[in-house]
């Protein structure tokens, strides 16, 4: 194959790499800062380099344009996702200014770049090569992120994810071989020749490939990695990983059932994943009802919520489409700015991940407590935030498309869901002169500003249903 | 935007409320009455009036779209009358959150009667659950109160929407609340029906639906029952008219028979339960129950005149189980108790407030000259226009029931012997009798006249009109 690399290629992939490359500066940054002020170099150069980045890639909105021979495309729907996983990068990095330790920010902050780099390239990902390198990429970074905190749990998490995710990622190499295989061709364009509807290849290998997919999701029931990792990942990681590596995913997901298989295969083959998708949001939620640490009950909630998103694409269509990107907008809102809170009262660790330190705190800090409610309740879906909307969008989404029967799962689901958040508010709540609370952290002005943009931006959604047209995949 | 702002104004006072620091009771109970004041005024002024704003295009047409109707209209005075009485009544520690969220409660129930689009009515809908979830976890006395009432709720919230997004879907837009050209038909709607009616049930409440209500009712601080008895209620029965009846009248019809037996239920079950109850608070709480359950008869029962008669008693209802509730709760913080057992004999040294629980006893009772009187004589008189005699001959029970239970309830709190070891009790001070004086004067004018509240238009019940015209079943 002779490819020719134009100039266009790598204007395609420069937010990509103004990411990578923010990494690089942060990490030069962190050699020559003094120790007391290297934290907040680290994290105004990423947020620098992730706001041009941003803006670099919103300029490529609507311009489809497949870079490398179609390795990359870019246009509407690479950029929604790439713009998701920036804001979860951003989200994320400035909760460093709460916590972490202070001789390892830089490099953390380094590694979650080029991980959030990784997504990115998911997310524009036209061919099972840039898929497997931007799954990688992702995990890599990832990997050490999760052990890079001083508890055995995070050890434990990193090994956890480190085994699991290399399971599942051989899972979906063995898939795309068999892909490969069935197409001669490592392009998704080549996967929707007709002619390929008929090929057990296809069929089997497009099962593993899905099979890797769930996993990365954390479906039920390939989700029991998801609580573990959460809880031993320092919070910020766990921010960043609950919304990017489900945005990255999502991308390869949504551009893989839309636009590259066979006409035809999609409503047989997919009918599994729309049942796993299912039991998830009941799974989800149920496994919520049991849990003592915030990041524990949001990796539940994560898996019901991607439940939800996917039973917004059941139908393919245009509008169910962006409905999903709608609700996935919001749920990156929405749990960044949980995280947000969480990182307000944690001023030496972690405090903020175990739920017993929230029993009073409406006493201690009413502000913390009710964003903390309003983000609960907006994850359960109430109004008037943007969870409330997103259900209504997914709902006729599926009612249209004859997909009802999710949204009754979507609903059960919800029903569950609200006993388990209402529970930590009502901890909050709770009037308790003896309570062993922790005192909020008195000043802690990213997380503080965090949390409230998150707030703002929740509720606009709500008023300003903001679904970007435009967005189809295009494998071409 | 004045019709707009009569459902921000009391939301933003409520957070401002809460955002503020410092107790000062005297201070917020006057911000309170004055911004419920404001709505009394402001409700009065923007009758008629549209505030409509684009929400979405897609899937459906829905809008930020706000106005009274014909009979939300008489329900937003409702509830402005009765919030305003309640912050007078509030004396309850940290005075200042519990006005905060009696306004938050305001705001959003103002929302749902005044939202003329159905999204933006379930909007509000699961909106103001949360005043009544706070309240519940922050001053009532069981938690498991806290979880009945918002899980229940919840659940027929999630129908609510449900249904709503499959109405939307296949009638193109959600923006119908007062509209007469609205007709959906199709295999779905059978089950659109039920999400809004066990919605609605569950709300009113209904037997079997109804087990959260006496312990809501009981456990909540009186001020916020008053409204949550007297308004939220009503958001089920408003619901049940302007919603299911208008757009769904062959459906309702077809199942009415299911409503009339769960009414006809509710009113015997609730009269029965409230004669042996030993709490105060329940004896009102399973009286509500069953007076409910006639206006759910009365709107099955497809008759103008019941529904007029409905509309009467939902408002009348709403007076005289405020007003009860409010002096229920003056009696709780002189006895210290609710036990009909213990108490007794407050009459003799308070004789203003013997008079105004007599009056609202009274109301509650059906006595010729006030309001309640009229709405069930209407009420009753559509039954049996109606055909529904049996109905109506066992909704006579209920009615001579409540007599009983009233009397009961009346004597024993007022008459008897004392509850030992308390100090001398004050009678009702000059803001606790201001608190009651807008429910009673309206109890009585309407009581004499209640024309006005029969006068709906029926041009903006267009649907309902013209599936009453099918006369009697």
């Amino acid at each position: 194959m002779n490819l020719n690399v134009t100039t266009a290629d790598w204007y395609a992939v420069a937010p990509l790499a103004i990411v990578a490359g923010t990494g690089l500066l942060v990490l030069l940054a962190d050699l020559f800062a003094r120790t007391h002020v290297n934290r907040y170099a680290a994290i105004v150069l990423a947020a620098l380099g992730i706001a041009v980045a941003m803006a670099d890639c919103a300029a490529a909105y609507g311009h489809d344009y497949a870079a490398f021979g179609g390795a990359f495309i870019v246009g509407g729907f690479g950029v929604v996702f790439q713009e998701i996983v920036l804001i979860a990068a951003l989200g994320s990095v400035v909760l460093y200014g709460a916590i972490g330790n202070p001789d390892r920010v830089g490099g953390a902050i380094a590694l979650m770049l080029w991980s959030a780099s990784g997504a990115m390239l998911m997310s524009g990902a036209g061919s099972l090569m840039t898929i497997f390198l931007g799954i990688e990429l992702l995990s890599l970074a990832l990997y050490c992120l999760c052990g890079l905190a001083d508890r055995p749990t995070a050890r434990e998490s990193a090994f956890k994810y480190l085994i699991l995710s290399s399971v599942a990622s051989g899972f979906m190499l063995y898939g795309m071989a068999l892909l490969f295989g069935a197409s001669g061709s490592v392009a998704l364009t080549d996967l929707t020749n007709p002619a390929l509807a008929t090929n057990p290849l296809l069929w089997i290998g497009a099962g593993l490939f899905l099979v890797g997919i769930s996993f990365k999701l954390s479906l039920v029931p390939f989700h029991a990695w998801s609580p573990d990792v959460y809880e031993g990942a320092p919070l910020p990681v766990t921010a960043f990983m609950s919304v990017a590596t489900k945005a990255g995913t999502l991308a390869i997901f949504a551009r893989f059932i839309y636009a590259a298989l066979p006409s035809g295969v999609a409503e047989r083959l997919l009918l599994p994943v729309w049942i796993v998708a299912a039991i998830s949001m009941i799974a989800g939620n149920v496994g919520m009802l049991a849990q003592h640490d915030l990041k524990r009950l949001l990796a539940y909630s994560g898996i019901a919520q991607v439940g939800y998103i996917l039973a917004a694409l059941a139908g393919g269509t245009a509008l169910g489409m962006r409905y999903a990107i709608f609700y996935l907008a919001a749920y990156t809102f929405m749990n960044l700015g949980a995280f947000a809170v969480a990182a307000l009262l944690s001023d030496d660790g972690e405090q903020g991940s175990r739920l017993a330190n929230y029993r009073g705190l409406a006493q201690k800090s009413p502000l913390a407590a009710a964003m903390m409610t309003f983000f609960l309740l907006a994850l359960a879906g109430l109004p008037p935030t943007a969870g409330f909307l997103g259900k209504i969008l997914i709902l006729s989404t599926s009612v249209t498309t004859g997909y009802a029967w999710l949204g009754f799962a979507l609903i059960a689901g919800t029903a569950i869901s609200l006993y388990a958040y209402a529970k930590v508010i009502r901890a909050m709540y709770e009037r308790n002169e003896h309570a062993h609370t922790h005192e909020a952290h008195p000043f802690v002005p990213l997380a503080w500003a965090s949390a409230i943009v998150c707030v703002v931006i929740v509720i606009a959604l709500t008023f300003y249903p903001l679904t970007p047209s435009n967005v189809l995949p295009l494998v071409r | 935007m004045l019709v707009l702002s009569l459902i921000l104004v009391p939301i933003v006072a409520g957070l401002a409320l809460l955002a503020t620091r410092g107790e000062n009771p005297a201070m917020s109970r006057t911000v309170g009455a004055l911004v419920a004041a404001y709505t009394l005024v402001v409700g009065v002024a923007g009758h008629g009036s549209e505030w409509s704003y684009r929400w979405l295009s897609r899937p459906f047409v829905a809008s930020f779209h706000v106005g009274d109707t014909a009979i939300s209209y008489w329900l937003v005075l409702l509830l402005a009358i009765c919030t305003f009485c309640a912050v007078l009544a509030t004396n309850v520690p940290r005075t200042r959150q519990f006005v905060a969220q009696l306004l938050l409660l305001e705001g959003a129930m103002l929302g749902l009667f005044l939202a003329r689009d159905l999204l933006l009515f379930a909007l509000f809908w699961d909106l103001m659950l949360l005043p009544v979830f706070f309240v519940l976890l922050g001053w009532g006395e069981h938690v498991a109160t806290a979880w009945r009432y918002f899980i229940y709720n919840f659940a027929g919230g999630l129908l609510l929407l449900l249904a709503t997004a499959a109405f939307g879907v296949l009638f193109g837009s959600t923006d119908v609340i007062g509209r007469a050209d609205v007709h959906i038909a199709g295999a779905w709607v059978p089950w659109i029906f039920w999400g809004f009616a066990l919605a609605f049930l569950v709300k009113t409440p209904v037997w079997p639906l109804h087990t959260w209500m006496p312990l809501t009712y009981s456990d909540t601080p009186s001020p916020m029952v008053a409204v949550v008895s007297a308004v939220q209620s009503k958001g089920g029965l408003y619901g049940m008219i302007a919603i299911v009846m208008a757009f769904m009248p062959n459906e309702f019809k077809a199942y009415a028979g299911i409503f009339i037996v769960l009414g006809v239920i509710s009113l015997l079950y609730g009269a029965f339960t409230a004669l042996v109850q030993n709490d105060a608070k329940r004896v009102v709480a399973y009286s509500s129950l069953s007076h409910l359950g006639l206006i759910v008869v009365a709107l099955a029962s497809f008759n103008a005149t019941a529904l007029q008669g409905a509309v009467i008693y939902m408002v009348a209802h709403g007076l005289f189980s405020a007003a009860l509730f409010l002096i229920l709760g003056y009696v709780e913080s002189r006895e210290e108790t609710r036990s009909l057992v213990r108490l007794g004999g407050l009459g003799t040294a308070n004789p203003r407030l013997a008079g105004a629980l007599c009056i609202a006893a009274l109301a509650a009772l059906g006595l010729p000259g006030l309001a309640g009187f009229v709405g069930e004589l209407v009420i009753l008189t559509g039954i049996f226009q109606a055909g529904l005699i049996w109905a109506a001959i066992l909704a006579l029970i209920p009615i001579v029931l409540a007599s009983a239970y009233m009397l009961r309830l009346f004597q024993g709190i007022m008459n008897g012997p004392e509850v030992p070891d308390l100090p001398v009790r004050r009678d009702l001070s000059w803001r606790e009798g201001l608190a009651l004086v807008p429910l009673v004067l309206a109890l009585v004018v309407l009581g004499v006249n209640p024309h006005p509240l029969t006068t709906f238009d029926p041009g903006a019940y267009n649907a309902v009109a013209s599936t009453l015209q099918g006369g009697t079943r």
